[in-house]
């Protein structure tokens, strides 16, 4: 489900849900220092949070989607290490101690690393966090049978072998796991099969190793259940899927085991955290904002502003408005069975009218073009060489057409182009094959609905590009290039998996090699950026844009902003209400 | 008669099992993987098919289907997986029969989702029906007794533009005006008469229940018009109106009784439809009730739900038809013997 809600976000939909970090903008004006009024800022109050979709699960070892890592992370789940509440992204991508005492001690190449739990870091039922509650949490993602979905990078890295989880394990592959990931009195030890260069980065973006009370794990059942050890606790005590809840203080958060000021300033008593799964959700509470009378003047969306509201963004409502960068990036994919010739590849990206096709998506609030399919929040992210020169995005027909007489091909070339259908897609695509057909290709547009990704992800589709999104599950292009481009975890003989043109490359899977068993995280960007150049000149990929998000807020809401640490959704760790 | 009965249950219960069936069999014919999505974005093939195992669709269809029967006629134990029932016995859920199954998406057994839902879907329709009978019969019997007038255009044109415009729109429109720029409602959410009271809870209901109403309203305007003026030709009711009586007792007492028969038959079948779920207007309320599940259920691939929702949805329809085929049967003895 993650997987599909990062590429609707990444389409410019309207449910945008997010797995990652991302660069924040400023507000409409650029400022940075958010449309809300910090000098309002006061603890107390009662914030309102309208949310168009429900989450997937309140289990923190299940959590996927961006917008609850960052939020939660603020409000109820701490973890061994966080991201500060910085808009500055070399600030907000560097993690800092949380429920541990530092960030961490490698050794051994950066295959082991330790962290050690602060004293009186406490449950909101008032035991203490310990070793072996990180511990079991940790096992829990092991347990594909009963912790369905949610992140699982730790599967490939703990070095332990045949593990199912803490349910059905023997007590000797509960043993082996302990040896691998163990317990000395509060310092946990992590024992990886291969270095992890930036796991710092995965335990404060992600929830995989955070701690997990095994009394209070039903399995299954335990995915609507909250156990907070963060500054507020679920009312009920059970989150609903389909309501959501009333958020209050908790009274065994100790400020004092925190840095309230980096982390979280809780400044409301009570959040009321809203959920509205109907499809008009997302613009009716836009339209009420807008409108921003009683409960809504204090109350903050998860839902996006839709173009055709955008004129009525202006006079006082303007002032409540921002427009920021997504984690998220667009991009197509020429099939590499079917279009062999990189210069063929190349004519496609040449012809292509990227400042048209931002147009057709809404414009400039909606996306800007990108250069690269590495977002600008993600570490060492830099535009490609291969897209970024020479290039006023707006397409050069003529010269496509050239390169496709250099390359021999008989003209029109045929080439069939998918995407996930909507009607902004459709008007989007449709600029796209404006400019192929004018450089001598033969377009036809081939629009999939729900069934899109399993179906360009089979290795015998009949397309010969496919439109997809991504955005990184944490900040370091381990998560964005390798996923996307390496044929060994992806192609099997049933699935090309997320390497949907079924691209191969030894060269490219050499510098991944290299980019993963580097044991910083300085020459890991080192390799991954050159990896990215191979993918340039290959034209794996072609860069579309980076979408944008546009958020509006109440009137008496204080300190709104968005850090790449929220993935560039409200921070709600700032967020406040006037008095 | 009663073997007559006996054979609509068997046939009613036959088109249920038939129904399962041919829902598990579009589940899997869509070309989706569906442990793949339930595993997330970077599982491999061997998580795949740890999931795959645990959602129990590592198995042929229609041994998947015998034990979705099997739950109906003895109740079943989730996790579908043995062996992990064995070594984690705290984590498995029973589901007494008639179990519909268990939703690992939303972690629930069948059974409680629909049990949590059911309410919501039957309040809407509930007030619903209230409103299109209390609007539709009213408004037709008054566009029958001004047959050819204007008000009698009026009332028939005018139902049949809010007929002609979809319950989507519908919703969204009030929503938008209505409740947000006029601020003449606050906003409907569904709440429950032991939280909030009867006066909330109808309250709340006013607004979907219109806009489901809408629906139906024009429909029945136009049947009772029809009935009310075929009844007023009748000779009994020449004769009544040639004895003197009063024209509102003709109407009333000889007219109505035989134009609204048919409508109770009508409005029983339609309540019985709603009680299976207001897809439309669930879903632009977010109303949690079956409409609302049903859509959510089919969105996430959620087979055990799905499965649940479409069997109670059509059980509905299947009991509604039995009654009415009984009744029927009762009233007219050809129809049993025919």
């Amino acid at each position: 489900m993650g997987m599909k809600l990062k590429r609707v976000a990444a389409a410019g939909a309207a449910t945008v849900l997010g797995l990652t970090l991302a660069a924040c903008g400023g507000g409409s004006s650029d400022d940075g220092g958010g449309s809300g009024n910090n000098a309002d800022a006061v603890k107390g109050g009662t914030l309102r949070y309208l949310q168009h979709f429900p989450f997937e699960s309140s289990d923190p070892q299940r959590i996927y989607y961006g917008v609850q890592l960052g939020n939660w992370r603020r409000v109820l789940y701490r973890g061994l290490l966080a991201f500060p509440m910085s808009e500055d992204p070399e600030v907000a991508t560097t993690p800092v101690p949380d429920l541990a005492t530092d960030t961490g001690t490698a050794s051994e190449g950066g295959k082991v690393w330790s962290f050690t739990l602060k004293d009186g870091v406490k449950w909101e039922d008032g035991s203490d966090i310990t070793c072996e509650d990180v511990q079991y949490g940790t096992s829990r993602v092991f347990a594909n049978d009963v912790i369905i979905g949610g992140p699982n990078y730790t599967l490939s890295y703990v070095d332990v072998e045949d593990y199912p989880g803490p349910y059905k394990a023997t007590p000797e592959q509960q043993a082996a796991f302990e040896d691998a990931v163990s317990c000395d009195g509060k310092t946990i030890t992590f024992r990886f099969n291969k270095p992890w260069a930036d796991f710092p980065q995965a335990v404060a973006g992600m929830m995989m190793t955070d701690p997990y009370k095994k009394s209070f794990d039903e399995g299954d059942r335990s995915k609507w259940k909250v156990l907070s050890n963060g500054p507020y606790k679920i009312e009920s005590g059970t989150w609903d899927k389909n309501k959501g809840a009333t958020l209050v203080r908790n009274p065994e958060y100790d400020p004092a085991t925190d840095d309230p000021e980096t982390l979280r300033l809780a400044l409301p008593d009570t959040i009321e955290w809203t959920i509205d799964p109907s499809d008009t959700a997302g613009e009716l509470f836009n339209d009420r904002l807008i409108q921003d009378t009683g409960d809504d003047q204090y109350a903050i969306t998860t839902a996006r502003v839709a173009p055709p509201q955008m004129p009525k963004i202006v006079g006082p409502v303007e002032d409540r408005y921002q427009n920021v960068l997504s984690p998220y990036n667009s991009y197509l994919v020429p099939n590499a069975k079917r279009i062999t010739d990189v210069k063929v590849r190349e004519a496609l990206a040449v012809a292509l009218n990227l400042n048209d096709y931002v147009k057709a998506l809404g414009g400039e609030a909606m996306g800007e073009p990108g250069e690269t399919i590495v977002n600008p929040s993600v570490s060492g992210a830099q535009d490609n060489p291969a897209f970024a020169n020479d290039n006023d995005n707006d397409g050069d027909p003529e010269a496509a057409k050239a390169l496709l007489q250099e390359a021999g091909v008989k003209l029109p070339y045929p080439i069939k182009l998918g995407y996930q259908k909507s009607p902004t897609t459709d008007k989007a695509m449709a600029i796209i094959k404006e400019g192929w057909d004018a450089a001598g290709f033969k377009v036809e547009l081939e629009g999939l609905s729900d069934t899109y990704y399993d179906v360009i992800a089979q290795p015998d589709k009949d397309m010969d590009v496919m439109w997809a999104g991504w955005g990184a599950d944490w900040p370091s292009m381990m998560t964005v290039l390798p996923p996307l481009f390496d044929s060994r975890p992806n192609i099997s003989s049933t699935t090309c998996g997320n390497d949907y043109g079924c691209y191969q490359s030894e060269e490219f899977e050499a510098l991944v090699d290299e980019a993963a068993n580097s044991d910083n995280t300085e020459d890991q960007i080192v390799a991954l950026q050159e990896a990215d150049k191979v993918l340039g000149e290959t034209y794996a990929y072609i860069p579309l844009e980076i979408t944008k998000f546009n958020w509006l807020h109440g009137s008496k809401v204080t300190g709104f902003t968005t850090t790449p640490a929220s993935n560039s959704y409200p921070e709600i760790g700032l967020i406040g209400v006037a008095d | 008669m009663w073997a007559y009965a006996a054979r609509r249950v068997i046939i009613g219960l036959l088109l249920l099992l038939t129904l399962s069936f041919v829902t598990f069999v579009l589940f899997f014919a869509a070309p989706v993987d569906q442990a793949k999505y339930a595993c997330g974005k970077i599982c491999n093939e061997d998580q795949i098919a740890v999931t795959e195992k645990a959602l129990g669709y590592d198995k042929p269809v229609h041994e998947q289907w015998g034990g979705f029967i099997k739950g109906i006629a003895v109740g079943r134990d989730f996790p579908v997986d043995p062996e992990l029932r064995a070594a984690a016995p705290d984590i498995v859920t029973h589901c007494a029969a008639p179990c519909f199954g268990y939703s690992h998406n939303n972690a629930k057994t069948v059974n409680e989702l629909v049990a949590a839902a059911a309410p919501t879907s039957m309040s809407l329709a509930m007030v619903a029906v209230v409103m299109w009978l209390a609007g539709g019969v009213t408004l037709g019997i008054l566009a029958a007794v001004t047959k050819g007038t204007i008000l009698d255009r009026g009332i028939v044109g005018l139902t049949l533009i809010a007929y002609a415009f979809p319950t989507f729109f519908i919703g969204v429109f009030f929503l938008k005006y209505v409740v947000i720029k006029w601020e003449v409602l606050p906003y409907p959410k569904y709440v429950t008469i032991e939280d909030a009271g009867v006066m909330a809870w109808f309250t709340n209901l006013l607004l979907p229940g219109f806009t489901l109403a809408l629906v139906f309203l024009a429909s029945y305007v136009r049947m009772t018009r029809a009935f009310v003026l075929e009844s007023m030709g009748e000779d009994y009711i020449r004769t009544a109106t040639a004895k003197g009586l009063a024209a509102r007792k003709v109407l009333f007492k000889h007219g109505l009784r035989a134009a609204l028969t048919p409508l109770v038959t009508m409005t029983g079948l339609d309540f019985a439809t709603l009680l299976g779920g207001a897809i439309i207007t669930e879903s632009v309320f977010a109303y949690p009730g079956l409409g609302l599940l049903t859509v959510q259920s089919s969105n996430a691939w959620d087979l055990p739900t799905i499965i649940g929702v479409v069997v109670l949805a059509g059980g509905f329809v299947v009991v509604a038809n039995i009654v009415v085929d009984i009744a029927y049967a009762f009233i007219d003895p050809r129809v049993r013997l025919g």
